[in-house]
């Protein structure tokens, strides 16, 4: 390649770079003209300067390749040595580098999901009345349907709620865990103010229940358009209290 | 960016005397060979900002990006980020606690206070993207998009997710010096200052100068390495997780993923492109392809068929699964590959062609408006235009000087 000098000073005059340093931010610091300085001491400022900025350049370098590193081991699959490392690697990388890119990975899901919800009040008489079912995930795809640039309130909100419910309570409504508990609150607020802002008339919800269809998406090859995909499962969940927000 | 900038750099003296200089045994050698290596590693790391256009790119790239993100979901704010939204001020910041997340946004639970930050985003995104005070911009940018995604965990997907990284590695770099505000008041003040010459300045002022200018550079290429890095990392874990999936293998995956309804805004459009399904095995077969050998064609000429393949493919996720935003965010990060010499050669390629738009105009006689202004609408076009006409000695030398003999040679 090309040889060179280990002198800082060696690639610096370059043009280039004399440019940068009129237009990087802040005023051009004038340089001092009459400071009498013995020449002792200003060898040992000088000095002093270089080792500052060598240090500095290999901690930026350190740094550069252990994050480059680390952010590997997070990205990659399981393996000895990110398992060996988990507790640096997680220490390091969450929660500003967190980052997961199986893109429609290891396989696109293979189904569409359904979400339903019915919301129980008591009336003037004091008896419980029962709404009729409501469809959720109909409103997003409805707002989808000839949209060019989606809203992430349509193709995130519900779905990602959803699925980060499922991961944190498995098939079982009892939340086990704080997250799971959260999470069940948050899809909980949804429904209630999406049920809220498609109903005319008012009273309030006490109670919500949803229901979940999982329907599969024809395998290619099967004729499309004999009538919708029959459900792979339905999953009711329990009722859950609306706890009303002060607005 | 990479390796492609190097040649400006001036070797091929180096590169002649180095037949010379050899027989003092292997390991003489092999020590000239170690130090000349480290040498080299030194200069790239300290000779100078490498890949200065890219980094503007990203610059403008992702400020606009986030920009028309906020503006789209302006109607949805509140449901979003805002107090009104079902992932309460309360959870969101139990859930804080938890991850060590934070946002400037649950600082107050009051709405003006939200529309406050609100407004605050967007006039960050847009100084960032014109590269007014980079530097300070690029940090408060950075401030912004993490604070409006960690409010906002929840729905996020990858697109979210690499437009925070990005802005938080272009806080390491130098991404205002091409085509910003600041580049073009650093011009004028150059332009009027040129004539009278620089004092000598005493020596210890200067050297910290250098010193600085060289913790400047090195931290702007550590940071541009790290996209790279990063970006390489994305595709090559996307691809390598695709080859566990039977569907990509079968060649039938993208058949489902254009039939999940909440990706699907065009479903007669989805259903026409479903039918073809050669077509459908193909396109996934070469999704999984270009994603594992994208971290490997990086060093030759055959990126640039790569990153227009994978143009194309963002494209096509863009219109036909409804994913603008996602799309938008991995079209900027591969833009980070291309080197400078590419985009010095675009403000040549604009005029040209702007030139010969205005020359079939007036062949075709007067036209509505007058023909050979639009070159100068866009704010990149203009600022080069100044430059090259008036024939500064700084990035001509190495952009455009570059441009019109070497670009032909690479091609």
């Amino acid at each position: 390649m090309r040889k060179t000098g280990w002198a800082v000073s060696s690639g610096i005059e370059s043009a280039d770079v004399k440019e940068c340093q009129r237009s990087d931010s802040g005023p051009v610091t004038e340089p001092d003209h009459e400071e009498p300085v013995a020449p002792g001491r200003r060898l040992l400022a000088v000095r002093t300067l270089k080792a500052g900025l060598y240090t500095t350049v290999a901690v930026c370098v350190v740094a550069t390749v252990v994050h480059v590193l680390l952010v590997f081991l997070h990205v990659a699959p399981a393996n000895p040595l990110s398992k060996r490392y988990n507790p640096q690697i997680n220490a390091w990388v969450y929660p500003l580098f967190e980052q997961n890119w199986r893109l429609f990975a290891p396989d696109p899901d293979s189904t569409n999901r359904q979400i339903l919800a019915r919301t129980a009040q008591t009336d003037s008489r004091g008896s419980m009345h029962v709404s009729p079912w409501f469809d959720l995930t109909a409103v997003d795809n409805s707002a989808v349907d000839h949209n060019p640039f989606p809203s992430h309130t349509n193709q995130n909100l519900l779905r990602r709620a959803w699925t980060s419910y499922e991961e944190t309570h498995g098939g079982d409504d009892a939340a086990g865990s704080e997250r799971a508990v959260m999470l069940q609150k948050y899809l909980s607020n949804i429904a209630a103010e999406r049920v809220a802002a498609h109903r005319d008339g008012g009273g309030t919800i006490e109670f919500i229940q949803l229901r979940v269809f999982t329907l599969p998406v024809a395998a290619p090859g099967t004729a499309a358009g004999n009538g919708p995909p029959k459900p792979l499962g339905t999953r009711l969940l329990p009722w859950w209290k609306v706890t009303p927000r002060g607005k | 960016m990479g390796n492609e900038q190097r040649p400006s750099l001036p070797s091929p003296a180096a590169r002649r005397d180095r037949p010379a200089d050899h027989g003092t045994g292997a390991v003489g050698t092999a020590r000239r060979w170690l130090l000349d290596r480290a040498g080299a590693l030194w200069t790239l790391l300290t000779g100078r900002p490498v890949s200065l256009y890219a980094a503007s790119v990203l610059r403008i790239g992702y400020g606009f990006l986030y920009l028309v993100f906020l503006l789209r979901e302006f109607p949805h704010r509140d449901e979003i980020w805002g107090p009104g939204s079902p992932w309460t001020p309360a959870l969101a910041e139990q859930l804080f606690r938890q991850t060590g997340w934070n946002s400037i946004l649950t600082l107050s639970d009051s709405r003006a206070y939200f529309e406050l930050c609100y407004v605050l985003a967007l006039v960050t995104s847009a100084l960032f993207m014109l590269g007014w005070r980079t530097r300070a911009m690029s940090a408060l940018f950075a401030v912004v998009v993490a604070s409006f995604h960690a409010r906002s965990i929840f729905m996020t997907d990858g697109g979210d997710n690499l437009v925070l990284l990005m802005a938080l590695y272009l806080v390491l770099t130098a991404c205002g010096r091409r085509w910003s505000l600041d580049a073009r008041r650093a011009r004028l003040r150059a332009a009027r200052e040129g004539e009278t010459p620089q004092p000598v300045s005493s020596v210890l002022p200067e050297q910290f100068h250098r010193a600085r200018t060289t913790l400047v550079t090195v931290m702007h290429n550590c940071g541009l390495f790290v996209i790279a890095a990063q970006v390489c990392f994305l595709y090559g874990s996307a691809g390598l997780y695709k080859v566990q999936g039977p569907t990509w293998g079968g060649g039938t995956a993208l058949h489902y993923a254009l039939n999940l309804e909440l990706f699907q805004p065009w479903p007669a459009f989805s259903h026409l492109v479903d039918d073809y399904t050669i077509l459908i095995a193909i396109a996934g077969y070469m999704t999984v392809l270009l994603q594992v050998a994208f971290p490997f064609v990086l060093f030759g000429r055959l990126k640039y068929p790569v990153l227009a393949l994978l143009l194309s493919m963002h494209i096509g996720i863009a219109v036909l699964l409804g994913l603008p935003l996602f799309s938008g965010a991995m079209i900027i990060a591969d833009a980070v590959f291309l080197p400078d010499r590419f985009y010095a050669f675009l403000p040549q390629l604009w005029r040209r062609a702007a030139r010969r738009a205005g020359m079939r105009r007036r062949a075709a006689g007067p036209g509505p408006g007058s023909g050979s202004v639009p070159s100068q609408a866009r704010p990149g076009a203009s600022g080069s235009k100044y430059r090259t006409t008036r024939g500064a000695p700084e990035d001509t030398t190495v952009a455009t000087g570059l441009a019109s003999d070497q670009y032909r040679t690479h091609r």
